[in-house]
């Protein structure tokens, strides 16, 4: 299509439901303009109005299959504020270590499964490292896939320990938790988290923990890529070397703005502590372009619907005055998504293991995001190598948890009053803002990772951060934009939260040996 | 014998809730200790460890373009020739269902898809519910038998 002399093209990103759908302009082979649409309408907050007080706990951690733990610890942090209750040591570790299963398990499966099942694009067939690719991350054939389902699939059985349900489990309550794992429970945790770790130095890292964490900058990062072959034939090694070839590094810079909600309380006692001052082991706090990163105060985010699917309102809103009213009219021209448009101090901020690890002061990414600002590399490098920051303090909270003690604060009746939950789930800054009247949700307000990163314009016309990150971005053959993928999975949108159909596009029907009924 | 009924989807959403509301109508229904039923949700991949410890796993979600005309549909993934999904967020059933022999370890289950193709109504859910209980009736000496199966 042609439109002022641009090209246009439309791509649904999400491959199977297509509820992610990118518009972009492009001339003489570059992006120059690009719109991110959410196509489904959610409605999780008009859903909760005038449910029990509760309910959150059991409807959010639907709006994800992918983050339901998140969902429903945060759900019950807004719950835990308006109850004024404090928390036991052993809730705030079994909260702490079930999360982090989730972190681990969702940042390997995105960036082994997902993020590497790119570089075998077509467009890359004839690199020097396209059949090593190959070997590593075919669809259920490459040696790296069928390991990494196997280890997540283990790492992600400490919920249900921790939990004693599985799925959908609903253990974290205001209060604490709801279940008591016992001795055995805890050394069966124990027992995995030691087996994950050896797991991930041996295929993802290449060395033992403390090896990478030594690695604080670029130059740092370069000298350990050179030291042996286990650092560089290992997952981690092999993307630095991919990333490298297909110049990664030159995709994807974007605003500069990042956002952490922070996460994971560090218990009284711990031997835990955080990466900076702070009640979090990571840290809350907003970095404007190349400043220092300032403290997150949540009295700063609103959200914009000027150029989304909902009824008008100036400027932006608070999440606690917020409004989801769905509009769309056939006469619209303005409108083009059903995300809302988050803002952090009125501007735009990418959030999710980059973010996290810059805020918390990390000097690997700081020194890398100083040599030349945010780009799709550092992005993916942050995912793959957050279990190494997150593996020693889950093994020391799990060996923490004594199963004598208490593990729930009685919270009998929700008062009324308003609370928010927040936390970093695996894509990022996730936030419940919640509004209790005589037993009853009378406000509830969700803002996703995603619709962070994956926000429309707002108000003042500013684009979204994975908008602006496209901008620049070359497109070698606009009908195989591979480019734009690594930008967009660099973020790892996650707009699901909806339609699981198994369709004939998955499974050749014609093919099937089917019984009708 | 151990058999598992998973029922997949998202209640809130129209088109996928079929396995939700299959869901419901067997949570009512009595069934033997050595029949599980799990409400699936959205877990996906996450579903994984549900395929281990038992015999038979019947997974209960609504298709698409399975047959022609809305109703139910028994589909065997084992003879179901495809090529491989890719893993991604909206990863499901069709994911799933390829990864078992490759992720876990033998024995895996017998594995049959009860699909509901158009839309969820009562009529159709509790055509599939009964069908679930007769797939693992034989075996389980399931007391509650189709007929008695009423509305979610």
């Amino acid at each position: 299509m042609t439109e002022n002399g641009k090209k246009t093209i439309d791509l649904a990103l999400n491959r199977v439901e297509g509820d992610l759908e990118l518009k972009i302009e492009h001339e003489d082979g570059v992006v120059t303009n690009a719109w991110s649409k959410g196509i489904m309408y959610r409605g999780f907050e008009n859903m909760l109005k005038g449910r029990g007080a509760r309910d959150g706990l059991v409807l959010t951690p639907r709006v994800c299959g992918i983050c339901g733990t998140a969902h429903l610890l945060t759900a019950a942090k807004a719950l835990d504020m308006i109850s004024g209750v404090h928390l036991p040591t052993n809730a705030m570790l079994v909260r702490n270590v079930a999360m982090m299963a989730e972190h681990i398990q969702s940042d390997l499966r995105h960036g082994i499964l997902m993020f590497m099942q790119d570089c075998l694009n077509p467009a890359y067939v004839g690199l020097p490292l396209y059949e090593e690719a190959i070997h590593r991350y075919q669809t259920f054939k490459g040696r790296s896939v069928v390991r990494t389902i196997r280890m997540t699939k283990k790492i992600l059985e400490i919920v249900a320990i921790l939990g004693g349900q599985w799925p959908n489990s609903s253990f974290i309550v205001p209060g604490g938790v709801a279940s008591v794992p016992t001795f055995n429970d805890i050394v069966n945790c124990t027992y995995i988290i030691n087996n994950f770790t050896t797991w991930y130095e041996e295929q993802i890292l290449g060395c033992p923990l403390d090896r990478w964490q030594q690695v604080r900058s670029e130059q740092e990062l370069q000298a350990w890529l050179d030291e042996s072959d286990s650092h560089r034939d290992s997952d981690l090694g092999f993307f630095i070397r991919f990333a490298r070839l297909v110049d990664l590094h030159r995709l994807g810079r974007g605003h500069g703005n990042f956002l952490s909600f922070g996460q994971l309380e560090l218990p009284e006692g711990s031997a835990v502590h955080g990466h900076r001052d702070g009640a979090l082991l990571l840290s809350p706090g907003f970095i404007g372009q190349g400043q220092a990163a300032t403290d997150c105060d949540q009295e700063l985010v609103t959200e914009h619907v000027t150029y989304s699917h909902f009824v008008d309102y100036p400027g932006g809103l608070h999440p606690f005055d917020g409004q989801t009213q769905p509009y769309v009219s056939p006469y619209e021209i303005i409108k083009y998504s059903f995300c809302k448009a988050p803002r952090y101090d009125g501007r735009p901020a990418e959030t999710g293991p980059l973010a996290q690890m810059l805020i918390s002061g990390h000097p690997l990414f700081t020194d890398m995001i100083a040599g030349g600002g945010p780009n799709a590399y550092i992005r993916e490098l942050a995912r793959l190598t957050r279990p190494a920051e997150l593996l020693p303090a889950m093994k020391i909270w799990a060996g923490e948890i004594d199963p004598e003690a208490p593990f729930y604060q009685s919270v009998r009746e929700i008062p009324d009053g308003r609370g928010y939950g927040l936390i970093d789930a695996s894509r990022g800054a996730l936030g419940h803002w919640v509004e209790i009247s005589r037993q009853k949700i009378a406000h509830y307000q969700i803002i996703t990772p995603t619709a962070w990163n994956g926000s429309p314009r707002d108000h003042d016309g500013v684009r979204g951060p994975w908008e602006e990150a496209l901008i620049g971005t070359p497109i070698a053959d606009p009908d195989n934009p591979v480019e734009i993928g690594h930008v967009i999975r660099s973020f790892d949108a996650c707009q699901v939260c909806a339609v699981h159909l198994l369709t004939t596009d998955d499974h050749t029907a014609g093919h099937s040996r089917c019984l009708r009924v | 014998m151990l058999a598992r009924i998973i029922c997949i989807g998202n209640p809130f959403i129209a088109a996928d809730a079929a396995g939700p509301m299959v869901y419901g109508i067997l949570a009512g229904c009595p069934l033997p200790a050595s029949v599980n039923l799990v409400d699936g949700g959205l877990a996906g991949l996450r579903l994984l460890p549900l395929f281990e410890g038992c015999n038979q796993v019947i997974v209960v979600d609504a298709v698409e373009g399975f047959r022609a005309d809305p109703g139910v549909i028994i589909l065997d993934p084992a003879t179901m020739p495809s090529a491989p999904v890719d893993y991604g967020h909206q990863a499901g059933l069709a994911y799933l269902l390829q990864a078992i022999p490759h992720i876990l370890d033998p024995p895996v289950p017998e594995v049959v898809v009860v699909g509901i193709e158009g839309p969820a109504t009562v009529p159709v859910c509790r055509q599939a519910a009964r069908l679930c209980l007769d797939l693992v009736g034989s075996e389980n000496g399931c007391p509650c038998r189709p007929e008695s199966v009423s509305a979610g």
